[in-house]
Order: C-alpha cells, then sequence, then structure tokens
C-alpha cells in the first residue's frame, strides 16, 4: 500500500505549465506525485497502483473533472481536493456536495495546499468508518448548521455569515456534542487554511464565534471549561444526507 | 387639462370613441329637430287651411284635396274644431309671435286651392291671452278628458285691404322636441354603453398581453435570465410584437451566456498560469523577493476577480437569502485582523435583510481595501437606521477633493494620478461596490468628513 511517511498523491490537471512545477514542489514538500494530464489517463493510472489523495482540476477538455471526482470518491473511496480557475459559490457547492474532500481556488499559495493535502490526509487515516461528512445538516438549540455549505442558519432561519475557522470550530464541537475539547485539539481542527495559530488563536476564535451567534437572553451554548477546554451545551441532531 | 387626458390606450381608444359618438349623436338630433320642427309647422298650416277653408267650400264648392281633410278622431269625439271668427280689427296683438314660416306655408296650401287672401297674418299666441279659445278647449277638456293647450296657432286673412278678417285657431301640439332631445341622450348613453362593453373586450385582447409584455420587459431589464417565455397572445399585431421579444430575449440571454462562458474561459485561461506562477516562486531563495513576487500575484489574482465580478454582477448566480449582516461585517473585520492589518470594528447592530452574502462581503472588503489603501487604516461600523442597514467604513487618509467624488465611481479611477501603481488596486473597487449596492437596491456615497477623512456609506434596505 502507500507509505505513511511519503504518501502517493495523483495529480490531474491538462495544463502542463502548472502540473509541472506543482509536481516539483509536491515532491520537495515529501510526496510522491504521479501526474496525469486527463481524466483518462488518471482512470489508468489508478489501475497501475494505489494513491492516498487526488488533486483534480475541475476545467479539463474530455471528461471533466467534476465527473472524474465523482468517480474517485464513489468508485475508488479516494480522498479528493480539486482545483479551480472559477471562484463562484455555486462550483464550491457542486464541488463539494459530490464530495470532494476539498476546494483550491487557482491561484492558490502552495503551503496552504500542503496544509490542506496534510489536513485531509489526517482525516482520512483517523476516522474511516466515522465518516463524518456524510451528515448534511446539524440541528442544535434551534440552531442548523449545513456541513457542505458552510451555512449556519439562526433560530429565526437567518443566515449568520461564518469563516472557515469559525465554521471548522463550530464542526468540530458538534462532532463532539457534551466533550470537552482541549485547546490542542481544538487547534487541530481550527487551523485549515490558517498556518500560525496558536493555544490563544482558538480562545480568540471561540470567542469570535461566540460573538457571531450572540442572542438576547441566551445563555453561552460554547461553555469554556476551566483549565480544560471548550464544550458545546446543546443537544445535537444530526440528519444523514439521503443516498 | 393634459393630466385629465387618459393616457392607456384603453381609455384613449373609448374617450375617442365617445367623442365620436357624441358628434354623430349630436348632429342626428340636430336633424331630428328640425324635421320634427317643420312637421309640426305643416300639421299647423294644414289644420289652419282646413278651418279657412272648410266655409269657402260651401260657397264656392271647392273639393279639399284629401290631405287637407281633417284627421279621422276616435269615436264619441267631436270632428269639429273651434269656430271660424269673423272681425273687422286687426286680430294680431303686441303679445302674439309671428310665425312667418308658417305664413308662408298656409299661403302656399291657400294658393293651391285656389285662394289667395291679400292678407295673411299667422302668429302664436298663449291660450290664456284668448278668451274665446280658452273657453273652447275647457269645454272639450271637460268633455272628453284632453289637455288644454299651451298655446294656439292662429291664422287671420283677409280678401282686400279694407275687408273683414277671418281668424282661424288650432290648438299648437305639445312641444316635443325636449322629449326627443331625451331619447337621442338616451340612445347615445345606450350605444356608449353598448360600445364600451364591445370594445373594452376586443382591447383587453390587445392590451392584457401588452401589460403581460411590458412586466416582463420590465423584470428582464432587471434580471435578465431564461426564464419561461411569455406565450403569444391576444391579435397578430400584438402576438407578432411578443415573438419578436421572445426572440430578442433569447439573443439577449444567449449573449449573456456566451459572455459569461468567454469569462469562464478568460478566468480560467489567466488563472491558471497565474498558479504556475505562484507554484514557481516557491523556488525563489531570497525571502523578501519571493513575498513581493507572491504580493503581486496577489493582486493580478484581485484584479481579475474584480473585473470578472463586474462583468458578472448584472446576473448573479445566487439568490439573495435572509441574512444578518452584523456577522458579516465582524468576519470581514476578523480577516484584516488576522493579517495584522489596522481595521478595527465600532458598531455592529443587528440588520436582518435579503442579501446576497458574497457580494457584500465583496463590497465590504473593496471599501475597507481603499480606506487602507487611501488613509491607511479603517473603521467599520454598521448601523440601522429604519429600514436601511448603513455600512460606513471610515479613514483618517486626506479624503477625496468634492469636485472628483463622482468620478472616483467610475471605472478604473484611482485617487490620485501620482499614486497609480505604487498603491494598486484595479481600479474597479469603488464602481464594483457600488455596483453591489445598486444589486441590493441600495446606494454608495463618499463623503468628506469635517475633521479630515473619507467615510464610505453604503447603504442597503432592509
Amino acid at each position: 500500500m502507500t507509505d505513511l511517511s511519503a504518501p502517493a498523491i495523483l495529480l490531474v490537471d491538462d495544463e502542463p505549465t502548472l502540473r509541472e512545477p506543482l509536481a516539483e514542489y509536491l515532491t520537495g514538500q515529501g510526496f510522491v506525485v504521479t501526474e496525469a494530464e486527463s481524466a483518462a489517463q488518471a482512470r489508468a493510472r489508478l489501475d497501475e497502483q494505489g494513491f492516498a489523495l487526488a488533486l483534480v482540476d475541475i476545467m479539463m477538455p474530455g471528461e471533466d473533472g467534476l465527473s472524474l471526482c465523482r468517480h474517485l470518491i464513489e468508485a475508488r473511496d479516494l480522498p479528493t481536493i480539486l482545483l479551480t480557475a472559477r471562484g463562484e459559490a455555486t462550483d464550491r457547492i457542486v464541488g463539494l456536495e459530490i464530495g470532494a474532500d476539498d476546494y483550491v481556488t487557482k491561484p492558490f499559495e502552495p503551503r496552504e495546499l500542503v496544509a490542506r493535502i496534510r489536513s485531509v490526509l489526517r482525516r482520512a487515516t483517523r476516522a474511516p468508518g466515522d465518516d463524518t461528512d456524510e451528515t448534511c445538516a446539524y440541528h442544535f438549540d434551534g440552531w442548523t448548521l449545513d456541513p457542505t455549505r458552510q451555512r449556519l442558519i439562526d433560530p429565526e432561519g437567518v443566515l449568520v455569515d461564518i469563516t472557515g475557522a469559525d465554521f471548522r470550530l463550530l464542526k468540530a464541537l458538534l462532532d463532539h456534542p457534551g466533550q470537552v475539547l482541549d485547546r490542542d485539539r481544538l487547534l487541530d481542527f481550527v487551523q485549515g487554511r490558517e498556518q500560525h495559530m496558536f493555544d490563544r488563536a482558538v480562545d480568540n476564535q471561540v470567542s469570535r464565534l461566540r460573538r457571531k451567534m450572540a442572542r438576547n437572553g441566551d445563555e453561552q451554548l460554547i461553555q469554556t471549561i476551566r483549565g480544560g477546554g471548550y464544550r458545546l451545551a446543546a443537544e445535537v441532531r444530526r440528519v444523514e444526507c439521503e443516498a | 387639462m393634459r393630466r385629465l387626458l387618459p393616457s392607456s390606450l384603453l381609455g384613449q381608444v373609448l374617450l375617442s370613441i365617445a367623442l365620436a359618438l357624441f358628434a354623430a349623436q349630436a348632429f342626428n338630433a340636430v336633424l331630428l329637430y328640425r324635421g320634427m320642427i317643420e312637421r309640426q309647422q305643416n300639421a299647423s298650416a294644414n289644420a289652419l287651411a282646413f278651418r279657412l277653408l272648410a266655409p269657402e267650400r260651401r260657397g264656392s264648392e271647392l273639393e279639399l284635396p284629401p290631405e287637407l281633410r281633417e284627421p279621422r278622431r276616435g269615436p264619441g269625439m267631436r270632428g269639429r274644431g273651434l269656430r271660424l271668427e269673423r272681425s273687422e280689427s286687426d286680430p294680431v296683438r303686441a303679445a302674439d309671435v309671428r310665425l312667418p314660416a308658417i305664413e308662408a306655408r298656409l299661403r302656399d296650401i291657400l294658393r293651391l286651392q285656389g285662394y289667395a287672401p291679400a292678407q295673411i297674418a299667422v302668429v302664436r299666441r298663449a291660450i290664456d291671452d284668448d278668451p274665446r279659445a280658452l273657453r273652447f278647449f275647457t269645454a272639450r277638456a271637460r268633455r272628453q278628458g284632453e289637455d288644454i293647450p299651451d298655446t294656439l296657432v292662429l291664422a287671420a286673412v283677409r280678401n282686400d285691404a279694407a275687408g273683414d278678417w277671418r281668424i282661424a285657431r288650432v290648438a299648437e301640439g305639445p312641444r316635443t322636441g325636449r322629449r326627443a332631445i331625451g331619447g337621442i341622450v338616451f340612445q347615445t348613453l345606450v350605444l356608449t354603453l353598448v360600445l364600451f362593453g364591445v370594445l373594452w373586450l376586443v382591447l383587453r385582447r390587445i392590451t392584457r398581453p401588452l401589460a403581460a409584455l411590458t412586466a416582463r420587459t420590465r423584470s428582464f431589464a432587471a434580471a435578465p435570465r431564461e426564464a419561461e417565455l411569455l406565450a403569444p397572445s391576444g391579435p397578430d399585431d400584438v402576438r407578432e410584437l411578443i415573438e419578436a421579444h421572445n426572440a430578442l430575449e433569447a439573443r439577449i440571454v444567449a449573449l449573456l451566456d456566451e459572455k459569461d462562458v468567454m469569462l469562464g474561459a478568460i478566468g480560467h485561461d489567466l488563472k491558471t498560469p497565474l498558479a504556475a506562477l505562484r507554484v514557481r516562486i516557491e523556488g525563489v531563495e531570497d525571502k523578501t523577493r519571493r513575498t513581493k513576487m507572491a504580493a503581486g500575484i496577489a493582486e493580478l489574482d484581485r484584479m481579475l476577480d474584480d473585473i470578472l465580478s463586474l462583468a458578472r454582477i448584472g446576473r448573479p448566480q445566487d439568490e439573495p437569502e435572509m441574512l444578518d449582516l452584523a456577522p458579516l461585517a465582524t468576519g470581514v473585520v476578523e480577516e484584516y485582523e488576522d493579517r495584522g492589518r489596522p481595521v478595527t470594528l465600532v458598531d455592529a447592530d443587528k440588520a436582518v435583510g435579503r442579501f446576497r452574502a458574497t457580494w457584500v462581503r465583496r463590497a465590504l472588503r473593496n471599501l475597507v481595501d481603499n480606506a487602507l489603501r487611501y488613509g491607511g487604516a479603517a473603521r467599520v461600523s454598521l448601523r440601522r437606521e429604519g429600514d436601511n442597514a448603513v455600512l460606513i467604513v471610515s479613514d483618517d487618509g486626506p479624503g477625496i477633493p468634492a469636485e472628483r467624488i463622482a468620478a472616483m465611481m467610475e471605472p478604473f479611477r484611482r485617487g490620485e494620478k501620482s499614486r497609480n501603481r505604487a498603491t494598486g488596486g484595479s481600479g474597479l473597487g469603488l464602481t464594483l461596490s457600488r455596483a453591489i449596492a445598486e444589486q441590493h437596491g441600495g446606494t454608495l456615497c463618499l463623503a468628506n468628513r469635517d475633521g479630515g477623512g473619507l467615510d464610505a456609506v453604503l447603504r442597503l434596505p432592509l
């Protein structure tokens, strides 16, 4: 199988000007990169060897990236990150809805891409059975969180705009209802795109999320546990995605 | 006056029909009235001739033509009218009204019968001024239950200037003119109503599709999208108009689609090499050079995004939804805080309305970027003012000369010419922010503060 210290990555992009330097860069970052210039070639490579993750460009001639992505996820159960030139929200949603693990918009910061690859790999190796991405909605204390679209709806049906870090923090708390999560674990979850976060950053992120979710006369949903960490004080009901 | 005239097709057609109808009916009424007067005059002249000739006939053995015979009366009625009177003095009085038309007619009739009196006078006289007639008609009214006429027509003739006057009297028929006019008015009203009803039904077949077309055009102008096309209906003219409009709409949608595809392609074709460049930069050893190059690429990327957004703003792909602007503004400020930029949040009132989150966020970011670029630091405040959410981004920079504020909203304008490239920015930031404000039915204003500094005020209706 794959070597955990040097994960095998399948890079699918029709544009050699991007594919070649990116492969070079990722190799330098300790990945074993196999290139493919089309969906057809990618399928052939997949038959030859196993991969830990696929990086797929959406816009390609012939079979497009979304279709390949669907195949990778459904047939091969391979973690996939989509690369796209378009930043439109609808593209992102379509990508995430068909099950892509993450989504990167060109031009991306190579370091950020590496951080995301690592984060997706971590998730994939840590909990193969406990696949939280199957959850379509979390309901808690009147609130609703849609993890695919990263949308938080308050008890009155109003969209509360949250940042990526807010979302990851909240989702971590929702995935562990009633449990106390210490700062280190939360940092693991929250540290997505932002790379230089410290313990204080978790406290800061919690207070930011609290401010956005603050409602008149509400008790604190996110409780501070002295000397421990944070806990979500609400019953969480998950709605599974319909197949 | 102009304001009172109907402006709609239906109103104008109905008004012109009504006017034409009234004109025609008025002309009709005049003709009818004149015919009636003539008939009455003829009847009076005939009756007078009959009376004048009746004694003459006995004497001169004249045969009356049938049209001069008195009309037959119903059973139990005495066929004789008021007797002929003979008088030596002129019977015409000061209060009498001469009736020259009847006089002329009477003269003609008498001449036809071979009788040409030297003098003829025909007058109208009120019944009350004529005791003889009053007595007769009162008696007849009592006997036969007829109404006493108001006026009578009196004809006096004499054969030579010194002879006796022979005087005949007939009751003047009721003045039916008014009743006839009433009939015409009634007829006109009925005709108008019937015409209005029919025309309304016909015109509605025209105006309803037209109204639908207007509504459709308006909504298409506001947000051109491929919705169900308007089904052609109504008369051929309107049907063809709708078909032509549908073709136009299809053409516009096709053009917009083409534009979107083209923009997507441009975005893709420019962003992929940009991404390649960004990856290659990682190989540069010198950290400061690398950072500068990365910043340059980030700048290019933002410009590209601004251009693509501005091109797409008329056709947003997402629907507005109920959104609280407070967390949004907070989140935008946090992004800058995380990057160590001097952006602070002053107020964040709860402001819930229908917005497109991605677009409002972009508008706010552009304003903050501007404030940072020209003022060094930015303060963001969100307040609720009545039915508006007011987002104010303030800086302490030099502001903008008042006469140039309007020009600043135009695409590719930058604050100072000398700062063009050094300060960066696509020059689309304000244009895009204003377009986003307008997309939400709001406004964007720039205002210099008294103490110095600039306020960018984004006002969005809730």
